[in-house]
C-alpha cells in the first residue's frame, strides 16, 4: 500500500533524509469529563448526542404522562389549564427538537462515518459546534420552566404567541430554542453532506453507499432547505413580538395565514426530516436479521428522494381549513396522497426483504417489524387526512393527535429502539439484554396501541385536541382512560430498554467486531472503535462489503466449506 | 538502498489510513455552498413574507406617504456590484502571484462593501418612517436588514481576509481562504441584486 502512496521524489535513487521531528509540550489525551467537553471526535460526540436525546425522550414522556393523568378522568383538576397548556408545548417541542431530531443526529454521528469507511466527519470541529449550540437551546428552553414556560403548543400560531396573548419570556424561550437547534441542525446537515460525498471509502460509490447513509443525506438536504425558514419565521414573531413590527398583524398589513404557510413550509418537511432517519435505520436492520440482501436497493434510495421532493410541496394540507381556494386544497390534497406511492414502494420493499428470509428473531427485529405494521397504520390515517373534506370534519380533534403519533412514536421511535437494540454493541463493545429487548418491544407495542388506537375513537366522536378537560356524560371519559392506561406500559416499556441499556453496559456479554454478522462497514473495526476508526479499508465492491469479507475468509480458511447461512445466536 | 527507503517509509505509516476523496469537490467549497443554499431559504422566507403583504394582502407599495429612494440604492447596487468585480480581480491575481494586486483588490472589495453599508444606514436615517407603521415597513427593513446584515458577516469574513493578505498569506497554489470568503460575498451581492429588483424596482 505504502509504494502507491510515495511521493515521486523519493523514487530517484538518492535516499532523502528524514526531518528530525521534535515534539515540545505534546498534549497527553485527555480524561474524563473535560475528554467529552472538549471532543472533536464523530463517536464522542454521537454518544453525546444519544445520552442528551434520550434523557429528553424521558422529560418529554415524563410530561406526556402528567398529561394524560390530567385527562384520564373527565372534569379533573390535577393541573390546572395554565400547567397544562405548558405541558403540552414543553412535550411536543422537547419530542421534537430534543428527542427525535437529536437521536437521528446522534445515531447519523457515529454510525455515517464508520459506514462509509472515514476517519471523522467532514468538519469536526463544526460538528462539536453543532451538539454544543443544542444543548444551549435546550438549556435556554427548559430555562424557562424557572419563569413560564411557553404555552402556545409546538406550532406558536400568530397571534397566540403575539405579545398581547403570550406576555411572558415562555415563547421567546421557544423562539431561542428554534434559532439554536435551527443553527445546530443545518450545520450538521452540511457537515453529513460534506462527510458523505467527499469521504466514502474506496469503492463506495453511489450504489453501494449504505441505505442508512443515503436516508441521512436525503434529510440533510431536507434540513437545509426546510430550517431556515421556521428560522426567519421565528426572527419575525421575535421582531413582532419586541420590536413593534406587523408581520402577523392584521390590523396593521400583516397577516396571521403568513405564520402558517411559513411554519408548515417547515413543518411539513420536518416529519420527513424524522422520519427518513428511521426509514434508513429500518433498511439496515431488516437484511441483516432476514439473513438475506435489501430487496430493491435502487428503488428505495428512488422513494427517499420522491419522498422528500414531494413532501416539500404539500405543506398546506396543515392548513385547510384555512380561506383557501378549493383548487388549491384539491392540490394538496393529491399532493400528499402521491407520497403514500413512495412510501408504499419502501413498505414492500421491506416486506419482500423478509419473505422466505432465515429469520434471527432479534430484539432489533422485533422492534423494525413493528415499525411495519403501525407505521402502516399511521399512513393509512394520514392519507385519510389528506383528503381535505374529511380534514374538515377531523381536523384538531384527536384523531390528527392519534395519527401523528403513529407516524412519529410508532415510527421514528420503534425505528430508534431498533437502532439503539442493532448498534448498541458496536457503540459499547457490549450485547444488550435481548430478552428483556423483547420484553420492552411487547410493553410498549401494547401499550402504544392500548394507548393510541382509542384516540381515532375519541376524535371521530369529537374530543378536539388540546383542551385540558372535558365533561363527563359521554364516552370520552372511558376511551381516556383505556389511553391513560397505556401510556403507563408504554412507559414501563421504555423504562426496561433504559434500565437494559444502562446494565448492559457493565454486565453484557463482550460483542466482538461483528456479533450480528452484519453487512456494513462499521462492523469491520472492532466494538468500540479505536479513536482513527479504521487501521485498514477495504476496497468496497458490493452494498454488503462484510458479507463480501466474510466469504473471502471463509473461502480462504477452508476451501471446500459449504456456503450454508450462518446464524446468529 | 532504495529499497531501504521504501522499507523506512513504510515504517513511517503511523495511524489510520489515507483518508478516501471520493468526489472532486473540495469539501471547504462544498459545505459554503450548501451553507449559501440555506441562506437563500432564509431570504425566501422574508421574500414570502413581502409577496403576501403585497399580493395576497393587495396592501400598497410602499404604503400611503412612504417613499421608497430608489435612485440612491441604484448608485449603492453599483458599488456593490463593483465589489464582486474587485473581489474577482484580486482572486484572479493571487492565482498569477501578484500579490500587490491581490492587496490592492482585497483592500478596495472591503471598502466597497463598508461604502455600501454606510449608504444603507444613512438611507435609514433619512427615510421618514419606521418598521413599526405599517407592515410594509416592516418588510421593507426586514428584507434590507437581512440583507444588511449578510453584508456585515461578509464585510467581517474579507476583512480576516484582507488583514492575512497584508500579512502574506496565501499564493498561487494556496488560495482557498480566500475563494470560500469570496464565493460568500457574491452571494450576498447577487441577492442585493434581486432585493433591490423587488423592493424597489417591481
Amino acid at each position: 500500500m505504502s509504494t502507491t502512496t510515495l511521493p515521486p521524489e523519493t523514487n530517484t535513487a538518492v535516499a532523502i533524509a528524514r526531518p528530525q521531528i521534535t515534539v515540545s509540550n505534546a498534549n497527553p489525551p485527555r480524561k474524563g469529563w473535560t475528554s467529552w467537553v472538549t471532543t472533536t471526535d464523530h463517536k464522542k460526540i454521537g454518544i453525546m448526542y444519544m445520552v442528551f436525546a434520550f434523557a429528553f425522550f424521558i422529560i418529554g414522556g415524563v410530561e406526556a404522562l402528567l398529561m394524560r393523568i390530567q385527562l384520564g378522568v373527565p372534569e379533573n383538576s390535577f393541573v390546572d389549564p395554565q400547567t397544562y397548556n405548558g405541558l403540552l408545548t414543553m412535550h411536543g417541542t422537547t419530542m421534537v427538537f430534543l428527542f427525535v431530531m437529536p437521536m437521528m443526529a446522534g445515531l447519523a454521528n457515529y454510525m455515517v462515518p464508520l459506514m462509509i469507511g472515514a476517519r471523522d466527519m467532514a468538519f469536526p470541529r463544526l460538528n462539536a459546534l453543532s451538539f454544543w449550540l443544542l444543548t444551549m437551546g435546550a438549556a435556554v428552553f427548559y430555562g424557562s420552566l424557572l419563569f413560564s414556560p411557553p404555552e402556545a403548543g409546538w406550532t406558536s400560531y400568530a397571534p397566540l404567541s403575539n405579545l398581547a396573548y403570550s406576555p411572558t419570556g415562555g415563547i421567546d424561550a421557544w423562539i431561542f430554542l428554534i434559532h439554536l437547534t435551527g443553527i445546530a441542525s443545518i450545520l450538521g446537515a452540511i457537515n453529513f453532506c460534506a462527510t458523505i460525498i467527499n469521504m466514502r471509502a474506496p469503492g463506495m460509490g453511489w450504489s453501494r453507499l449504505p441505505l442508512f447513509c443515503w436516508t441521512i443525506l436525503i434529510q440533510s438536504v431536507l434540513v437545509i432547505l426546510a430550517f431556515p425558514t421556521i428560522a426567519a419565521a421565528v426572527t419575525l414573531l421575535l421582531t413582532d413580538r419586541h420590536f413593534g413590527t406587523n408581520f402577523f398583524n392584521p390590523t396593521a398589513g400583516g397577516s396571521p395565514l403568513l405564520w402558517q404557510h411559513l411554519f408548515w413550509f417547515f413543518g411539513h418537511p420536518e416529519v420527513y426530516i424524522m422520519i427518513l432517519p428511521a426509514f434508513g435505520i429500518i433498511s439496515e436492520v431488516l437484511p441483516v436479521f432476514a439473513r438475506k440482501p435489501i430487496f430493491g436497493y435502487k428503488a428505495i434510495v428512488a422513494s427517499a428522494m420522491a419522498i422528500a421532493f414531494l413532501g416539500l410541496l404539500v405543506w398546506a394540507h396543515h392548513m385547510f381549513t384555512t380561506p383557501t381556494a378549493t383548487v388549491i386544497l384539491a392540490f394538496f390534497t393529491i399532493g400528499s396522497m402521491l407520497i403514500a406511492i413512495p412510501t408504499g414502494v419502501k413498505i414492500f420493499n421491506w416486506i419482500a426483504t423478509l419473505w422466505r428470509g432465515s429469520i434471527v428473531t432479534s430484539a432489533a427485529l422485533h422492534f423494525a417489524c413493528g415499525f411495519l405494521l403501525l407505521f402502516v397504520i399511521g399512513g393509512i390515517s394520514g392519507i385519510m387526512l389528506a383528503i381535505f373534506p374529511i380534514d374538515w370534519q377531523l381536523h384538531d380533534s384527536y384523531f390528527v393527535v392519534a395519527h401523528f403519533h403513529y407516524v412519529l412514536v410508532a415510527g421514528a421511535v420503534n425505528a430508534i429502539f431498533a437502532g439503539i437494540y442493532y448498534w448498541f454493541p458496536k457503540v459499547t463493545g457490549r450485547m444488550m439484554s435481548e430478552s428483556m429487548g423483547k420484553l420492552s418491544f411487547w410493553m410498549t407495542f401494547i401499550g402504544f396501541n392500548v394507548t393510541f388506537l382509542v384516540q381515532h375513537s375519541l376524535g371521530l366522536s369529537g374530543m378536539p385536541r388540546r383542551i385540558y378537560e372535558y365533561a363527563s356524560g359521554n364516552d370520552w371519559g372511558t376511551y381516556n382512560m383505556i389511553s391513560t392506561l397505556g401510556s403507563f406500559l408504554l412507559a414501563a416499556g421504555v423504562i426496561l430498554t433504559a434500565y437494559n441499556a444502562v446494565r448492559s453496559l457493565r454486565k453484557g456479554p463482550l460483542a466482538g467486531p461483528d456479533p450480528w454478522k452484519a453487512n456494513t462497514l462499521e462492523w469491520f473495526t472492532s466494538s468500540p472503535p479505536p479513536p482513527h476508526n479504521f487501521d485498514v479499508v477495504p476496497r468496497v465492491r458490493s452494498v454488503e462489503p462484510m458479507k463480501d469479507i466474510r466469504r473471502q475468509v471463509e473461502r480462504a480458511s477452508q476451501p471446500a466449506a459449504s456456503d450454508h447461512p450462518s446464524v446468529s445466536a | 538502498m532504495e529499497a531501504a527507503s521504501v522499507s523506512h517509509l513504510e515504517h513511517d505509516h503511523h495511524g489510520p489510513p489515507e483518508a478516501n476523496k471520493s468526489s472532486r469537490v473540495d469539501p471547504a467549497m462544498l459545505g459554503m455552498l450548501l451553507f449559501i443554499i440555506s441562506e437563500i431559504m432564509v431570504f425566501g422566507a422574508f421574500f414570502t413574507a413581502y409577496f403576501f403583504i403585497r399580493v395576497v394582502n393587495t396592501d400598497s407599495w410602499p404604503a400611503l406617504g412612504q417613499e421608497i429612494p430608489w435612485a440612491i440604492a441604484g448608485i449603492n447596487t453599483l458599488i456593490l456590484i463593483s465589489s464582486s468585480l474587485t473581489l474577482h480581480w484580486a482572486l484572479h491575481s493571487v492565482k498569477s502571484g501578484n500579490r500587490f494586486a491581490f492587496k490592492v483588490g482585497m483592500l478596495s472589495t472591503f471598502l466597497l462593501g463598508a461604502c455600501f453599508l454606510f449608504i444603507q444606514v444613512n438611507e435609514y436615517i433619512h427615510l421618514g418612517y419606521s418598521p413599526t407603521e405599517s407592515a410594509q415597513g416592516s418588510i421593507f427593513y426586514g428584507l434590507t436588514g437581512l440583507h444588511g446584515a449578510h453584508v456585515f458577516i461578509g464585510l467581517t469574513l474579507l476583512l480576516m481576509v484582507t488583514v492575512r493578505a497584508f500579512r502574506g498569506h496565501f499564493s498561487a497554489e494556496h488560495h482557498r481562504g480566500v475563494e470560500v470568503p469570496g464565493i460568500y460575498w457574491h452571494f450576498v451581492d447577487v441577492m442585493w441584486v434581486v432585493v433591490y429588483a423587488t423592493i424597489y424596482i417591481l
